[in-house]
């Protein structure tokens, strides 16, 4: 009774026609987009493209002096003047997990629990999220939804942001686990004093014998005969050992940075990859010998400490391309999910402070399609790969000219519309202004 | 002289033994036989300072009964006194401390719970006392004093022999009483003055109560208690109020105030100026970086010698936690006290806030090796102490008739090799030490029947170190201890064989020089020991193994005492940029290829090919684009310990202006994004918070200095969730309101409230002098005197808002209440009334495209800023966040995307608009000739991502630049560096260090609670 009253008054405070836009059918004429500048997404910049897709698979994407087919059988997009991106790819969110940070029914990304590696945050990614199609109108196209809390939060999964559920959006299943890293820098409230400092190194050091205890067994548990009794948490740790699945360890500081690294190699973990990394300037030389990747967050953030170079946070992309790490950029932080559509000027801050903007555009397509295993498919725009791409009237990285004029996922045009621009129509309307 | 020491020992223990004779007051009735013995002494030949200035060589003191009957040279000692020959001994007064809590009872802190636990509105103390727990001027330290053996005896090895002792809990903190540190009298008669001073602070202390959870509200309670007092006690009837009546009995007395830093102290000083008061300023021992300011301020400061152990920077990455300002205040604390002597600032010295007390006379040794003279120190720690309490007929120095409170020194008071030997207090001997005998020197050594050898003695006096001449170049370390006169000897004379140690057992004759006795060797055979001195130490071995200090040096003081401040705030320059593009958010629009001139502060030329003025500079504008200074709407940088004083739902005598943070690194980051004045707003967690403070980004300068002349006063109201604590647990739904329906009504009763107020004093002023006399004063209150500037124009309301029907409740109240609403602030949903604000004309501050993070926020959308622009509103875009603040230009940029703006438009939301919003724009916010030159110079197109503030203008002075920006970069790495190797060398030395600490997040958004961080807004 209680849940029908609930969908009663649901129902009946959501307009019909805020509703999410249905999502586009599958691809069904070749399509042709000529005349514009085409970022591959590696670096390279072609003016005067053409891409042709067919089926949500690129045919052609290069110069349009060398595209020899008859254009005749192609829906053409003249987009001259226009800028060709692929699709943008969004590490480590909560999109569509959480949809309003302050009203708890609607968060889904923190189960209780420090080690919760079988916990799946794809299961909960919800495709009729008002916000998503307000991301990927700014050339957001793909994200790997990630779960938050407790040490071993769970497992990640890539989804593309047009979809009618989650079966349908997912792109890789349970891609990696997330492991939070004990933080090595304790804040002590004023009325604490080193006793406490010490009990929480304790707990912390208790925190990471449990945890090696689980992989200890994982790593040995996946070896036993069928028939085995099943445990969900070991099972689910499989993954790591034979490099199916990254662990993806977040850490900030310099020193947990290496601590966590070398604790999953230790334990025999075949992928890792750093995730935060907001120190990673001290660590440059560790990241490279050991091939970390490292998915660095919101750049748009304070430096940690007061003496820090005021641009330091937006200058670290650069010091990580510098040094030959290979990196890519997320959005994580306080209002991720609704402020994710920025990930395009987190890029540009990037281009901003040091990175040339190609090597920026990397950072959010090839480079996170590289770190979460997708690249076969997504990342950049080539023969063969998934028609997922943007066409911006301007630079896309800088919000003074982004402009998305058309965008496919899959070779599918979505619906660029959403409930913001609805309401911007409707309340233009009310003012007789033009739209 | 061992002799004669030896005596004294007796001496004493005699007196020791005698304690019971001053056991009880006169009025305490006795058990037993009665021993009331005269305690008259003379101490004659020694030098006597009688104060820190007058040194009497060849003097004799006579006390009796605990106080100075006689002090100086041609003394009479009368008869039946005690006679001890004090020859080469230094008599000196005892110190005062004037911050400490001997023998009070601790006051146990509570959990501070706030928002996680139910709120507390009311006081829940008994008894007809003050509405508020902080506030407890009846609390006497004299009532609640017992006389406490172990912390008396602490103090006393410091040098003290009398301190001022206060219950340092809560805001009003009551009476402080002058107390002796004599153990074996009664409080009755240890209690010199029993309401000598009274004490204040910020700090709420363990009271319970929510109110006040900010610094501004603690300023605030102060204020109108001072206001309250004053009205209870020209009305006494109105109420018999304990608490104020106490407050207005020690109107008169000493006010000694403890602030937690330099910048709060120049905030009490100026709560002080308001009421009359000079409060004499216990701080942190930080002073020093501010000390012009503090000099100002007329204030007597009390001077804590708590300074910082060095960090543990072994850690490059640790290390690299610790703050520039933590680094150079632990290298340059030492030299507080001189500097402020220096300056000529009255202080005194204390041992408050040192958890290890022993530390203090090392710390004090310390302040002098650092430049305050021996005078200085003992000025600061007698006569000053005694001046400020009006008490220096009791303490502070030797006369006739004061409290015989005195130091027996074996040298001069500061001398290295000093020895605090006996601390009298109120006639009462006190033995710290004694002098240790020397036995340092070469002796010949006997054993039984083998060759003689030789045993050298060196070392300290205390600590001699002895070692045994086998054969030259062959010698072995041995021990020597001597405890009274009985000595015993241990060496090894084949120290790499186990098992072969020669053990020496005997005493030691002074007069003979001779140690004797029996030992037994290695062989269990017995024999007879001697070692005879032969020659003292040598001057070189007898050198204390300590070195002579390493001459001090400090690094540079800087403003604001934080990396990136410098040693002189830039000056006003006279600068053409040349060449530029010029917006000037002005009706000229933007200007291709133009020279800006920025003279005395102006923007004195805007035109083509201007010259550059004599003395001025020009800089190359090609290819880049000068705009005015960016204008932050909503902000809440710089602000001091808290940003909210949610606890009441009106709190409109609260201040962000008294608690102006000049020292946050913030202001200097948002400089580097083009920034040159923001509003520091209060939070929203009420629906009627506090006044704002209007400030430029003076980086360098005190708070004071940071506020824009001549800014009008503006307020922050709040609606929605915030207010109504939606989103604060489920603890906290007591409160009023908790809906949007009781928010109405808070505004509709504060501002009924407000009228009545006005009237009430309308009336009074017009009453003839003889029937206001006759009649009962209104009481000023601070939050009602606030709204009632509102309904005359003088105050702007400043209005954090989100949905409709909430937007259009405050404009409907307006009209009905008879005030203005000058800006609704975020105003995500303003787009859905565009039509209502313009009609009220309403100016709209508003995110570029926040949404989401609460339910308030569903429907907010990116357009909304083109929208409420296109309907006529003056639209503002804000930050709320420290982050954002320095990428404004960034979120401007974002309306031109969302809804179409002209560029130009577009920076004006970030420019000229809010500068007509806050009523600055007179004198801000546009590029026009008479204008304050506040311009940016930015190196791409303003609105882009890519763009950077190469060069910022605030009053024409160069805030921010990137050549210097470099520069600094470089230094605080130096700087660092040097200080760090500095660190490694104490901690080499044996110096203590304490691990690098992790500083709390203080970024605050609108709901930031106390100082805890919050995420949303």
């Amino acid at each position: 009774m209680k849940n029908i009253l609930f969908s009663l008054a649901l129902l009946a405070a959501t307009p019909a026609l805020a509703q999410v836009p249905t999502p586009a059918p599958a691809q069904s004429k070749p399509v042709l987009l000529v005349g514009g500048t085409l970022h591959v997404g590696n670096g390279t910049v072609v003016p005067d493209a053409a891409v042709a897709f067919d089926k949500g698979r690129i045919t052609y994407a290069g110069a349009q002096s060398g595209f020899s087919q008859d254009k005749s059988t192609y829906e053409v997009v003249d987009v001259k003047g226009q800028e060709i991106y692929p699709g943008l790819i969004l590490p480590n969110t909560t999109l569509g997990l959480t949809e309003v940070e302050a009203i708890r029914a609607t968060v889904d990304e923190r189960e209780v629990g420090m080690l919760n590696p079988n916990v799946r945050a794809l299961i909960a990614y919800n495709t009729d999220s008002d916000i998503i199609p307000t991301v990927r109108t700014n050339g957001v196209l793909l994200a790997q939804v990630t779960p938050r809390g407790g040490m071993l939060s769970g497992q990640s999964s890539i989804v593309q942001l047009d979809a009618w559920n989650w079966q349908d959006a997912v792109v890789k299943t349970d891609d990696g686990l997330h492991l939070n890293w004990p933080p090595m820098v304790l804040k002590l409230n004023p009325t604490e004093d080193a006793t406490a400092v010490e009990k929480r190194e304790k707990a912390r050091q208790q925190q990471l014998r449990d945890l090696e205890q689980l992989l200890s067994e994982a790593s040995v548990y996946r070896a036993l005969p069928a028939g085995r009794r099943e445990n969900l948490r070991l099972s689910a740790l499989n993954g790591l050992f034979d490099g199916s699945k990254t662990l993806f360890i977040h850490a900030d500081y310099g020193k947990e940075i290496i601590e966590g690294v070398r604790f999953a190699k230790r334990l025999g973990v075949q992928k890792v990859t750093v995730i935060g990394a907001r120190d990673a300037w001290m660590m440059l030389d560790f990241l490279k010998q050991n091939d970390v990747a490292v998915v660095l967050s919101r750049i748009h953030a304070l430096p940690r400490r007061s003496g820090d170079d005021y641009d330091l946070p937006y200058k670290l992309p650069s010091l990580l391309q510098q040094a030959g790490v290979r990196f890519c950029l997320d959005y994580e932080g306080d209002q991720e999910t609704a402020g994710s559509r920025n990930l395009a000027f987190i890029a540009g801050t990037a281009a901003g402070h040091g990175l040339t903007k190609e090597q920026a555009l990397t950072a959010v397509t090839l480079s996170p399609a590289r770190i979460m295993g997708v690249d076969k498919d997504y990342g950049s725009l080539e023969a063969g790969k998934s028609a997922t791409l943007v066409v911006s009237s301007g630079d896309l990285l800088d919000m003074r000219t982004n402009n998305v004029t058309h965008a496919f996922i899959d070779g599918r045009a979505f619906n660029m519309t959403n409930k913001q621009t609805y309401l911007n129509q409707k309340f233009r309307g009310k003012y007789g202004m033009k739209n | 002289m061992s002799i004669f020491l030896r005596q004294l020992g007796l001496a004493g223990g005699l007196l020791l033994g005698s304690v019971a004779a001053y056991a009880q007051p006169s009025t305490y009735p006795r058990n037993g036989v009665y021993d009331q013995r005269p305690g008259l002494y003379a101490f004659t030949h020694a030098t006597i300072f009688t104060d820190y200035k007058t040194r009497l060589t060849d003097a004799t003191l006579v006390i009796r009964d605990g106080r100075v009957e006689a002090v100086g040279t041609g003394v009479k000692i009368p008869a039946g006194a005690v006679v001890t020959d004090l020859k080469g001994h230094f008599i000196y007064p005892g110190f005062v401390d004037l911050y400490a809590s001997y023998g009070l009872p601790e006051v146990k802190a509570p959990e501070r719970q706030g928002r996680r636990s139910g709120p507390q509105f009311e006081s829940q103390k008994t008894g007809a006392y003050d509405w508020n727990q902080a506030i407890h001027p009846e609390t006497s330290a004299a009532e609640l004093f017992k006389v406490n053996d172990e912390q008396a005896d602490m103090y006393r090895r410091l040098g003290f022999g009398a301190v001022l002792t206060q219950q340092a809990d809560g805001i009003a903190r009551g009476t402080a009483a002058l107390v002796t540190l004599n153990t074996a009298r009664k409080e009755q008669e240890v209690v010199l003055a029993d309401r000598a001073a009274a004490a204040f602070s910020f700090d709420k202390g363990t009271s319970p109560q929510d109110y006040p959870s900010s610094l501004m509200g603690s300023i605030a309670l102060l204020r109108q208690t001072y206001l309250d007092a004053d009205w209870n006690q020209r009305n006494p009837t109105k109420e018999q109020n304990l608490s104020l009546r106490a407050f207005n009995q020690q109107r008169q007395l000493p006010q000694i105030f403890d602030v937690r830093d330099k910048q709060s102290a120049l905030r009490a000083d100026k709560v002080g100026d308001e009421f009359g008061v000079q409060y004499i300023l216990k701080g942190r021992g930080d002073e020093y970086q501010r000390l012009s300011d503090i000099q100002a301020t007329k204030a007597p400061l009390i001077v804590s010698l708590n300074f910082p152990d060095a960090y543990n920077v072994d850690d490059v990455y640790d290390a690299s936690r610790i703050s520039l300002e933590e680094l150079k205040h632990w290298e340059m604390a030492p030299a507080n006290a001189a500097m402020l002597a220096k300056a000529g600032v009255p202080f005194v010295l204390s041992a408050a806030d040192l958890k290890d007390k022993k530390k203090f006379l090392p710390n004090l040794k310390k302040a002098i090796q650092y430049g305050l003279s021996e005078e200085q120190a003992l000025r600061a720690l007698t006569a000053t102490p005694a001046e400020l309490l009006k008490q220096q007929n009791q303490v502070g120095s030797l006369k006739a008739g004061m409290v015989a409170n005195f130091l027996v020194c074996s040298n001069r008071l500061f001398a290295d090799d000093n020895v605090l030997l006996d601390n009298w207090v109120q006639g009462q001997r006190y033995q710290l030490s004694t002098v240790p005998t020397d036995y340092r020197g070469v002796y010949t050594l006997k054993i039984g029947t083998q060759p003689e050898l030789k045993m050298l003695v060196a070392g300290k006096p205390e600590a001699p170190e002895m070692r045994i001449v086998l054969a030259p170049k062959d010698t072995v370390r041995g021990t020597l201890s001597v405890n009274g006169e009985l000595a015993t000897i241990v060496y090894n004379p084949t120290p790499k064989t186990k098992g072969t140690a020669v053990r020496l057992g005997g005493f030691y004759t002074p007069e003979t020089r001779l140690f004797q006795g029996d030992g037994q060797l290695a062989d269990a055979s017995q024999v007879k020991w001697s070692a005879q001195r032969q020659e003292e130490a040598t001057r070189a071995a007898r050198r204390d193994s300590a070195k002579a200090p390493e001459p001090v040096q400090l690094g540079q003081l800087q403003y604001p005492f934080v990396a990136f401040g410098r040693a002189q705030v830039p000056q006003q320059e006279t600068v053409v940029i040349k060449n530029a593009t010029v917006w000037t958010s002005d009706a000229a629009g933007k200007l291709e290829n133009t020279d800006v001139l920025l003279q005395n502060g102006k923007i004195a030329k805007v035109g083509k090919n201007l010259a550059v003025p004599k003395g001025g500079r020009s800089i190359d504008g090609t290819g880049k684009h000068l705009t005015p200074g960016i204008i932050d709407e909503h902000s809440h940088i710089a602000i001091s310990e808290g940003v909210n004083e949610g606890t009441q739902a009106v709190t409109s005598e609260v201040r962000v202006s008294d608690v102006v943070d000049a020292e946050d690194i913030d202001v200097y980051r948002d400089l580097a994004g083009g920034v040159v004045a923001s509003q520091l707003l209060h939070g929203s967690a009420n629906p009627i918070g506090g006044q704002s403070a209007l400030i430029k980004l003076r980086w360098g300068m005190t708070a004071e200095q940071m506020k824009i002349e001549g800014a009008p006063g503006f307020i922050k109201f709040a609606l929605g969730e915030n207010v109504k604590q939606s989103n604060w647990g489920e603890l906290n739904v007591l409160r009023f309101p908790q809906t949007r329906m009781g928010v109405e009504q808070v505004f509709v009763d504060a501002f009924t409230r407000a009228k009545e107020y006005e009237q009430e004093w309308k009336s009074w002023n017009k009453l003839s002098k003889g029937k206001q006399k006759k009649g009962e004063t209104p009481r000023r209150d601070l939050e009602l005197e606030a709204l009632v500037e509102i309904l005359n124009q003088q105050r702007f309301i400043t209005c954090h808002s989100y949905v409709q029907s909430e937007i259009n409740m405050l404009l409907n109240t307006a009209d009905r209440m008879g005030f203005k609403v000058n800006t609704f602030t975020h105003i995500l949903e303003g787009y859905k009334v565009a039509d209502k604000m313009k009609a009220h004309g309403v100016n709209a501050s508003t995110f570029s495209d926040w949404w989401a993070y609460k339910n308030e926020v569903r429907d907010a959308i990116p357009y909304n800023a083109a929208i409420m622009h296109d309907a006529g509103l003056n639209v503002a875009i804000n930050s709320d966040d420290a982050e954002m603040s320095r990428r404004l230009n960034q979120e401007a940029a974002k309306t031109v995307k969302y809804g179409g703006l002209s560029e130009e438009e577009a920076l004006k939301l970030v420019t000229i608009n809010p500068a007509k919003m806050l009523h600055l724009d007179k004198n801000m916010g546009s590029i026009k000739e008479g204008k304050d030159a506040d311009v940016v110079l930015w190196n791409d197109h303003p609105l882009s991502v890519y763009a950077h503030a190469e060069r910022t203008f605030v009053d024409g002075r160069q805030m921010f630049d990137v050549e210097s920006d470099a520069r600094m970069r470089q230094e605080v790495e130096k700087e660092r560096l040097r200080i760090v190797q500095k660190m490694l060398d104490a901690k080499k030395a044996g110096a203590p260090t304490q691990g690098a600490t992790a500083k709390a997040n203080k970024h605050f958004h609108c709901d930031t609670m106390g100082e805890e961080k919050e995420l949303d807004n």
